[in-house]
């Protein structure tokens, strides 16, 4: 485990020096505040609005920081060659694997969090609020959901470079955020082979629209049942396990090539 | 007692382009412990590939490559190796000392015995004035040096050392070649491939030589060179007559 948190503090100097999230947080508050001030229809002084635009900024910023921070760990190591005096290291390929996976998550998270307190900033800046078993219910689920996306974006890193598995992540992502629950309104309209392949698409890739509670929060409709938040989290966990361990199965045995795997 | 490195019969074949390229044909070394053992050939002769296969980076297709009797492949035969790769590139986001430190965590490392290690490191490849400088800002040099130590944070038996002297001036050279003084002396088994002909005839007890893929000599370099000849001389001959026939 010592070796696996070593790998994942490496990600998180990497993410402070390379200032990535500063940008992300400068534009999400830069937003908020132009959106306030520009107050379209005046809407600006409306505490739910301001909650839900932040809201979907966190998410997708959450998102982008996700999929850019975890899928460029493996390729940026093969494309340097910094992965060769690593591996020469008493390091397994699982703990490698690991190491990356949870130093970008938890890096991931630690920003999301400080996304969602900007955001309260800002709320309680309009004399707003947020429903606090709500809120915690809505960041726990937000923070599992990132544990997929890291996944997802991981396992295309492990036979891909950087900018393809980034770019396959993005798509698969926004197919698990924006298809996959439109598919049964989708399947009354669709017959044989492509209905078929929807509802395999259905089943294949995770549900990420269980995580996002935004509209509870923004519309103030409390918490959602303690029991139904536990198994979407075991749900998430286990889709985020399957991503990390075919991670692990498609890089185990790799070759590497240097400067093959270019950034 | 068991051998620093043994190689037998080791054969490295891949696929490119529609061929199957052997890399490696039969590849048999033992390297005993405490020596200095100095791995030439021409550029594309299979050194690279040899230094992955004990690494772990390559699995061969067939033969066995033990570390101090250990199996190659587990993660365990590394515990007690440095390996400095041929272009050394490191995080260059970190430190020099931020480095050793993982790299020490890798080795199961920790606390005063880490920090003095360290410390031991920066002063012996002359880096202390640059230890809390970000890497990115070295030169290719201090690159280099940054490489070899920590190559040798967790005090290894068994150094592997892939051009070691590559873009190093001649002072760097000739600090490189004290350190491999200083680990002979030690005790400690240092396998190093070099196109520097003169550094390895200075520092090496051991050498061979591989050329497409084979070994084509090895022995004590001493009995190697012939008393009128030098190590170059002996190189040139060996590999040409080795490319004629093939």
């Amino acid at each position: 485990m010592n070796r696996t948190t070593t790998i994942s503090s490496v990600v998180w100097i990497e993410m402070i020096r390379r200032k990535d999230v500063y940008v992300l947080l400068i534009l999400l508050l830069a937003l908020l505040f132009i959106l306030m001030s520009l107050n379209v229809f005046g809407l600006g002084a409306v505490v739910g609005y301001v909650a839900d635009i932040g809201l979907v900024f966190a998410w997708l910023f959450s998102v982008i920081l996700c999929v850019s921070l975890t899928a460029r760990q493996l390729p940026q190591e093969e494309a340097k060659g910094t992965i060769y005096p690593l591996l020469a290291k008493p390091i397994t390929r699982a703990e490698l694997v690991l190491g990356k996976w949870l130093g970008a998550w938890s890096a991931s998270a630690a920003c999301t969090l400080l996304f969602y307190a900007v955001i309260l900033v800002v709320l309680r800046l309009r004399g707003g609020s947020l429903n606090v078993a709500c809120l915690a219910q809505a960041v726990l689920l937000h923070l599992v959901a990132l544990a997929i996306v890291g996944g997802c974006a991981l396992l295309c890193s492990t036979r891909m470079t950087y900018g393809a598995a980034a770019s396959v992540g993005y798509v698969v992502l926004a197919a698990c955020f924006a298809v996959v629950p439109r598919v049964p309104e989708l399947l009354m309209y669709e017959r044989g082979a492509s209905s078929t392949a929807m509802l395999g698409l259905y089943y294949a890739l995770p549900h990420l629209e269980l995580f996002d509670l935004r509209q509870r929060l923004v519309h103030d409709w409390g918490p959602a049942p303690w029991g139904v938040v536990g198994g979407v989290v075991l749900y998430g966990l286990l889709w985020a396990v399957i991503f990390i361990t075919l991670s692990w199965m498609a890089y185990r045995n790799k070759r590497f090539k240097r400067g093959a795997m270019s950034a | 007692m068991s051998a620093a490195l043994e190689l037998v019969n080791l054969e490295v074949q891949f696929p490119a382009r529609g061929e199957v390229v052997r890399a490696l044909q039969g590849v048999s070394l033992q390297v005993n412990p405490g020596t200095v053992f100095g791995f030439l050939g021409p550029n594309g002769a299979g050194k690279t590939t040899t230094m992955h296969v004990l690494l772990g980076f390559v699995e061969p297709t067939s033969g066995s490559a033990r570390i101090f009797g250990e199996d190659v492949s587990k993660s365990l035969a590394r515990q007690r190796i440095g390996y400095l790769p041929e272009h050394p590139e490191t995080y260059r986001f970190l430190t020099s000392r931020e480095l050793l430190r993982m790299a020490g965590r890798l080795f199961g490392m920790g606390g005063e015995s880490l920090r003095r290690r360290i410390d031991e490191l920066l002063h012996m490849v002359n880096l202390e004035a640059a230890a809390d400088r970000r890497i990115g800002t070295y030169s290719r040099g201090m690159m280099q040096r940054v490489g070899l130590a920590q190559a040798l944070i967790n005090d290894p038996d068994l150094v592997i050392l892939d051009e070691p002297t590559g873009g190093l001036d001649p002072l760097g050279r000739m600090e490189v070649r004290s350190i491999i003084a200083d680990l002979r002396t030690r005790g400690k088994t240092v396998f190093f491939s070099s196109h520097e002909l003169s550094e390895v005839e200075l520092v090496c007890d051991h050498i061979a030589i591989l050329a497409a893929g084979r070994v084509v000599a090895q022995g004590a370099a001493q009995e190697l060179v012939g008393p009128n000849e030098r190590l170059e001389q002996f190189f040139l001959r060996v590999v040409q007559s080795v490319e004629a026939r093939t």
